[in-house]
């Protein structure tokens, strides 16, 4: 039991950090991103490839999160402008339009000419003993890793005047224009770390278990689960809904089946969303 | 000061207010007084860039800013406040006021200034702006407005919703403000109170500018005393 809910903790952090690059996009701008996914692959993609290509593995891991974090500005610049000019629920619809689009023509490409990729980065070392359950040394360096990425997060959107201003957009828009903000500036820096955040959740993952080039639809859909159960548009929701999350899929895949955990996930989201409909901290009425 | 020339704006391609002209000068407290529906909020989120104007022209310090969006004329000197505050309802007094300061820090002073003025903020400073009353939202949205150092403090109907002793030290702090040298312009439906601290006011009707003088004159014309101040 230990052992999967240690399990279920490190699948958590990821998820919290899955879920966090899209509930801040659609918090701000109203804007569901269905290449998430997609986005997270090719970070992942460009990591492999450009190890293939003789690069040491950190460079080459920064480099995907390079990738990741312009493949979010691209949308930015592209596809999400004729979003941007519409609002409310056309907003919202026409932006899942688009990027499912996006995320079918990316996937398309991926599995014509990547068919067999997949990025498995073996980070060795003996396994460390954690509350007496041997831990291989990917998970706990994937751990790290999230958590700092997580802590940095908090840092930014709790202390700093930029973080600050994200959460005012989030919070009343039309109240941050007032105080001079400027909300697309805010959106353009915000789908650049949704991006970043897409990649560290592939290359993270990759420590613990191979991420192929058809991982970008579960992934965008694992996503949208954690971010619906934390409460669209909150972070602090998004991360607690992930170690939530990831402990009932670790203990529900050792106890009852693989096969069943993303049914249970499901179950776990409807359940949510039945007895608290704006997710457990969702800011939205 | 501010300057705003033969502007029509509205929504969905129908104008709401018509070929509006009016002149706020340095020092000045100006008023526009109009009832419900004359088209007073209108006519000022055009001129603050939060409405496009389908007419006219606004410059604000000489500079030509038709058309240029509020988060821009902010950082030129022009604060607005609008009469349903757009606070941060889940951040705290003291976040509220640093991001009327944005993108710079508070300045220390300014914020002193600011919770000089009202008193409930600085002891309400840990709060969250949502769980205020309305009095207390109207000032953290005065005081967030002032944090980014304006040379001009737009706003719209200060005391909407409030109870009329909260609305009467509304208006003693903008008096005071005014005191410090503070430009000011202000739509209200509570013209007795608006009239008593302003310099000039124009009178807004139907979209269209119907009656201008000064506070004394509008206060003393027989039109607005029957319209707006009661008086038979």
């Amino acid at each position: 039991m230990t052992a999967s809910i240690l399990d279920g903790i490190v699948l958590g952090l990821q998820f919290g950090v899955l879920a966090a690059g899209l509930t801040l996009v659609y918090g701000l701008g109203g804007v569901l991103n269905l290449a998430y996914g997609q986005i997270a692959v090719v970070s992942g993609l460009v990591t492999l490839l450009t190890m293939e290509a003789g690069l040491p593995a950190v460079p080459a891991a920064l480099l995907g999160l390079v990738t990741g974090g312009v493949l979010g500005l691209v949308l930015d610049m592209t596809i999400l402008q004729p979003v941007y000019r519409r609002s409310g629920e056309a907003r919202v619809l026409l932006s899942l339009l688009l990027t499912l689009g996006a995320a079918f023509v990316i996937d398309g490409y991926l599995n014509w000419r990547y068919p067999l990729k997949g990025l498995n980065l073996r980070i060795s070392g003996e396994p460390l003993v954690i509350f007496g359950v041997r831990m291989r040394m990917g998970s706990v360096v994937a751990s790290i890793i999230t958590l700092v990425v997580i802590g940095v997060l908090y840092w930014l959107f709790r202390y700093t005047r930029l973080g600050r201003a994200v959460r005012s957009v989030i919070q009343d828009e039309e109240g941050s224009r007032l105080v001079g903000i400027d909300p697309q500036v805010m959106m353009r820096l915000i789908l650049v770390l949704s991006g970043v955040l897409a990649g560290v959740v592939a290359i993270t993952r990759s420590m613990v278990a191979p991420v192929n080039v058809r991982a970008g639809f579960s992934l965008t859909v694992l996503g949208l689960i954690v971010t619906v159960v934390g409460g669209l548009g909150s972070i602090s929701g998004a991360f607690l809904a992930g170690l939530v999350l990831g402990i009932i899929n670790s203990v529900a895949s050792s106890y009852i089946g693989t096969f069943l955990s993303l049914i249970i996930l499901l179950v776990a989201a409807a359940v949510t969303i039945v007895i608290r409909p704006a997710g457990l901290l969702g800011v939205r009425e | 000061m501010l300057e705003v020339e033969g502007v029509s704006a509205g929504y969905q391609g129908s104008d709401v207010v018509r070929d509006v002209s009016f002149r706020v000068d340095e020092g000045e407290t100006v008023i526009i007084i109009g009832s419900n529906g004359a088209g007073k909020t209108t006519l000022f989120r055009a001129v603050c860039g939060l409405l496009p104007l389908s007419a006219g022209r606004v410059t604000f310090l000489g500079e030509d800013i038709t058309g240029m969006p509020v988060q821009r004329v902010v950082r030129r000197g022009l604060a607005f406040v609008p009469a349903e505050r757009h606070l941060f309802p889940h951040m705290t007094v003291e976040e509220n006021l640093a991001l009327g300061a944005y993108p710079d820090r508070p300045d220390p002073e300014i914020r002193n200034t600011v919770l000089e003025l009202f008193p409930r903020l600085a002891e309400r400073l840990r709060q969250l702006a949502g769980t205020m009353s309305g009095g207390e939202q109207q000032m953290l949205a005065v005081g967030r407005a002032l944090m980014s150092h304006p040379r001009l403090l737009v706003l719209d109907e200060p005391t909407t919703g409030l109870a009329p002793i909260v609305a009467r030290s509304a208006y003693t702090a903008l008096g005071r403000l005014r005191d410090r040298g503070l430009t000011i312009l202000v739509a209200e439906q509570q013209v007795p109170l608006a009239l008593a601290v302003s310099d000039r006011g124009y009178v807004l009707e139907n979209g269209a500018i119907g009656l201008t003088g000064t506070s004394p004159e509008l206060a003393s014309d027989p039109r607005v005393r029957s319209a707006y101040l009661g008086v038979i």
